[in-house]
């Protein structure tokens, strides 16, 4: 059974690699969780965003940071729920429970 | 243990260094982020061989 | 139980403050978290971020940097960069944090 893939996303230029490590992991049968954090929140406006919750096991962003980004925490990005708008105990979980981990 | 180095960039002097203390004496492997298409199937067979992943800026 | 350890490393200014956020938040889901101001002079930190640096210490976590503008301004643990090489040695997640 492959392993389990935790990625944790400081830095907003990264998407394309988000994506691209998510999608071939998911191809090898991974379970995968992604959180953004910081200046990452932008890739939550991403027009590929939602392809990526879809893809994943699941997404979820650091709702301070998004706030402190300039965006209204009503705005729910799509692809997410109000339980995904999470705090950094979603990177805690990745490190707890996952066997892989890798920071973009 | 096994350590996987991924660079998103030239790795500058401090990041050299911080690699040459990390990994001495142990196993190690790498890949290059900052290609036109990198092989994200073969990044993840690497990161699912190695013990620890460090993806530098 | 074994506790998890964890290093960030934050070579931009706009990413330093928010980094060390990120660090007391893994210092809270019982991990011990350290952080690392290299490259650049910070700001003085606030009063909120002065307390937060106090909780993390209160866990046993740290924030060092490279830099002895930050140790003499935020009080701040010196450390070179044969000192973190040697410290990342003995960690189990290594995040190379934001922007360079």
């Amino acid at each position: 059974m492959a392993k389990s893939l935790g990625i944790f996303v400081t830095n907003p230029d990264n998407f394309a690699h988000v994506m691209g490590i998510t999608k071939a992991a998911k191809a090898k049968g991974s379970k995968v969780k992604v959180f953004f954090t910081w200046t990452a929140t932008h890739n939550a406006k991403d027009p590929a965003f939602p392809e990526l919750c879809e893809l994943a096991d699941d997404v979820s962003i650091c709702v301070d940071s998004y706030k402190k980004q300039g965006y209204d925490v009503e705005d729910i990005p799509q692809g997410l729920t109000s339980k995904e708008m999470a705090t950094q105990a979603q990177h805690g979980i990745i490190i707890e429970d996952y066997d892989c981990y890798i920071s973009l | 243990m096994k350590i996987l180095n991924v660079y998103r960039s030239e790795p500058d002097e401090t990041v050299k260094k911080l690699v040459e203390i990390v990994t001495r004496d142990r196993e190690k492997d790498s890949f290059d982020l900052a290609v036109e298409s990198p092989d994200y199937d073969a990044l993840v067979d690497k990161i699912f061989a190695a013990d620890q992943t460090i993806c530098w800026w | 139980m074994e506790y998890k350890k964890c290093c960030f490393m934050y070579r931009h200014k706009d990413y330093a403050v928010d980094g060390m956020r990120s660090a007391l938040g893994l210092a809270v889901e019982n991990m011990y978290s350290y952080g690392v101001v290299m490259d650049v002079e910070m700001e003085k930190l606030d009063e909120h971020n002065l307390e937060s640096l106090e909780m993390l210490r209160d866990m046993e976590g740290d924030i060092y940097s490279t830099i002895p503008a930050n140790v003499e301004k935020n009080g701040l643990e010196p450390i070179d960069l044969e000192e973190l090489g040697e410290k990342l040695r003995d960690m189990d997640i290594i995040v190379p944090y934001g922007l360079k």
